[in-house]
């Protein structure tokens, strides 16, 4: 996709998110800074616990309770429909910084009317006491005044536009009647209620099988195309990554390591986590050798993180990663990534051979595996 | 039921026969006695007594007449007479309970570990701990003093039902707030809550639409069972406040081996038991679509 500058819909800027845990500080969030633009998918991907959640979380002020935005800034642009262009043009009131809202009243107007929600498991995330059509139409009552006539047909609109048969008589069902696919159309027909301009998925397939998930990616790239949605997925999947996006975050304990299209970092990465990470993959693998996996663990997020993060697992680190943290170093304009070793200064370290099997991304695509 | 009716109908007559003369056992010679025994029919073999027992109830909804306790009087009248107070106070103190009991829970949710929760904890905790009899007496001693209410039931006395109801809601309050404080944490750290909020819902919405519906669900279960036993009434209340019900007919009877008013109420109460889980079931049925009775259209 081509991405033009100029459209960012949502910038993050040295994002810092901080919980307390039985009395500790953990830091999630480490000074992340993203843009976001209008119209593109992004995947977010990293292990469990690098913050990718959290931080699309932030973006809703869905955080839990005990967590807290603590530097940094989330600008959005106000809602056209609701502000004044005139004031927008005197270059005040045109963005507004998500990271200053405190009230709940302040989140309500953002919250599924222009930034909507997907989550993992849709077996888990309806209501199994309410129908379908109040569950999907509870979404879009919130944000539109309408007559019950009005919210039936709008959610039969939805039910179809997710690809839900018979509309009429599934409204009036309850989620245990429905399939985990179907449930998660369902739940896509409730972020997609009132038209928002982000979606967020935050691991959409993970709990559906193989299958299910190809059909729930299609329609996600399908309804991203119709309505001008930019998609912010967040998954472990690099096989649903390959698929679904333009480009890729690479994220390790609460900070962006590495940024790219989808192209470049599959082909070209630099950032060791996510060279580590490819190499990985299990279609990289020889049969009768051991898969590869990464030493050590993720670094404790209570205490302080001096230099790089994953430097402690890292054999190509340098005595810079141990003490100070890197900068961003860009490898072409799309491209950038956080590691000492792009510095001109630092030795050059080869990426290893194995990636280069990675050569045709659409071979990683859903399971299929890299064949030979 | 049957069952359990049966079981009880033999059990008493495995008791030894004195019982049934009462006070007047010493003076009566052996004659009189079997004379007695006879005219009960407690001669006869114990197959033969359950059967005119069973027909007697299904024919003539006849429960008998009691022995002892009231010689002569039909059970179904003692009963009758006696459940009208228990079912009233119990009433009274179940409505009582529920309608500070939910909110109490509710609101402890919703403000988890902030002031108000941890007067309500401090609250369960007391009554859980302090055994009834000392707080009924107190608040009967004190309270009724501080007010000047009646420490006694008295008909006609409208002040002198409030303390009785009071005290019988106390325990059923802090048992309701725990569940249902419980069963609404449960309910908020589900996904769905999230996804509800996710859609741009008011937290206060939130929890009435989604939550405690939800929550709801598991309490109602029981209620229908609370109604019912409303009936049996309450031994220590109604002993101190001279309540003329339910609560000690049980155990006066079986004391005094009034064989007849025992089945009565076995009959009574394990009927209460058996409907009040049926109309439970049924509750939840109203409440939870997934819940179906077996034998209709199987989901899924």
């Amino acid at each position: 996709m081509e991405i033009a500058p100029g459209q960012r819909i949502l910038s993050a800027e040295n994002l810092v998110v901080k919980f307390n845990l039985r009395g500790q500080t953990l830091t999630a969030l480490r000074s992340v800074t993203l843009d976001l633009y209008k119209g593109e998918s992004l995947a977010i991907v990293g292990e469990s616990g690098s913050g990718k959640s959290v931080f699309t979380k932030s973006f809703l002020g869905l955080l839990d309770n005990n967590g807290w935005i603590d530097q940094g800034h989330i600008y959005f642009d106000r809602d056209p429909a609701v502000h004044d262009y005139a004031e927008s043009n005197r270059g005040v009131l045109y963005r507004m910084d998500l990271a200053t809202f405190k009230r709940e009243s302040e989140w309500l107007p953002v919250r599924g009317k222009r930034i909507a929600m997907i989550f993992q498991d849709p077996m888990t995330s309806l209501n199994p006491l309410r129908t379908i059509g109040k569950q999907i139409g509870e979404a879009y009552k919130l944000h539109h005044k309408c007559t019950a006539a009005e919210e039936k047909r709008r959610v039969l609109e939805l039910l179809a536009d997710v690809g839900i048969q018979d509309p009429e008589m599934r409204i009036k069902q309850y989620p245990h009647e429905f399939s985990g696919g179907m449930r998660q159309r369902v739940v896509i027909a409730i972020a997609m209620a009132c038209n928002p301009e982000i979606l967020i998925c935050d691991e959409p397939t993970t709990a559906l099988d193989v299958t299910i998930q190809a059909q729930i990616l299609s329609l996600l790239k399908r309804l991203q195309r119709e309505h001008q949605l930019t998609v912010v997925y967040i998954t472990h999947d690099l096989g649903v990554v390959a698929n679904v996006a333009d480009r890729v975050a690479v994220m390790y304990a609460g900070d962006v390591v590495e940024l790219g299209t989808c192209a470049e970092v599959f082909h070209d990465p630099r950032h060791p986590y996510t060279i580590a990470l490819l190499l990985s993959l299990p279609q990289l693998g020889v049969r009768g050798e051991e898969l590869y996996s990464i030493p050590g663990s993720p670094p404790n997020l209570f205490t302080e993180i001096r230099g790089d993060a994953f430097a402690a697992r890292n054999v190509n680190a340098l005595k810079a990663d141990f003490v100070e943290r890197p900068p961003y170093f860009a490898v072409s304009p799309t491209h950038k990534a956080r590691t000492w070793l792009l510095d001109p200064r630092a030795p050059k370290v080869a990426p290893p051979p194995q990636l280069r099997n990675i050569k045709n991304l659409s071979h990683l695509r859903l399971d299929g595996g890299i064949t030979k | 039921m049957v069952i359990v009716i049966s079981v009880v109908f033999c059990l008493m007559r495995l008791l030894p026969v004195e019982g049934y003369f009462g006070s007047r056992s010493d003076a009566m010679n052996e004659k009189v006695k079997q004379q007695v025994l006879t005219q009960l029919g407690l001669l006869d073999p114990w197959y033969t007594q359950l059967l005119k027992f069973w027909k007697n109830l299904i024919l003539h909804g006849d429960m008998g007449k009691s022995i002892v306790y009231r010689t002569g009087v039909p059970n179904a009248e003692i009963i009758a007479s006696k459940a009208g107070y228990s079912l009233g106070f119990g009433l009274a103190a179940l409505i009582l309970q529920k309608l500070i009991g939910l909110p109490l829970g509710v609101l402890m949710a919703r403000f988890k570990g902030k002031f108000l929760d941890k007067l309500g904890s401090t609250y369960i905790l007391l009554i859980n701990a302090v055994p009834e009899a000392v707080y009924f007496l107190m608040i009967q001693l004190y309270v009724s003093d501080f007010f000047h209410w009646p420490m006694l039931h008295k008909a006609g006395n409208s002040m002198s039902y409030l303390l009785p109801v009071i005290c019988l809601a106390l325990g059923g309050i802090a048992t309701d707030a725990l569940w249902m404080r419980r069963y609404m944490v449960d309910e908020m750290n589900k996904d769905y809550i999230l996804l509800a909020r996710a859609k741009g819902m008011t937290s206060s919405a939130v929890s009435f639409k989604h939550v405690m519906r939800n929550a709801f669900v598991p309490m109602a279960q029981s209620l229908p069972t609370a109604i019912i036993f409303t009936i049996s009434g309450s031994l220590y209340v109604e002993s101190l406040f001279s309540i003329p019900g339910m609560g000690g007919l049980l155990v006066t009877a079986i004391q005094r081996q009034d064989n007849t008013l025992v089945q009565a109420m076995v009959l009574l109460f394990s009927a209460m038991s058996v409907g009040g889980l049926l109309l439970g079931d049924l509750t939840m049925m109203l409440c939870d679509p997934r819940i179906r009775l077996a034998g209709k259209k199987e989901s899924r």
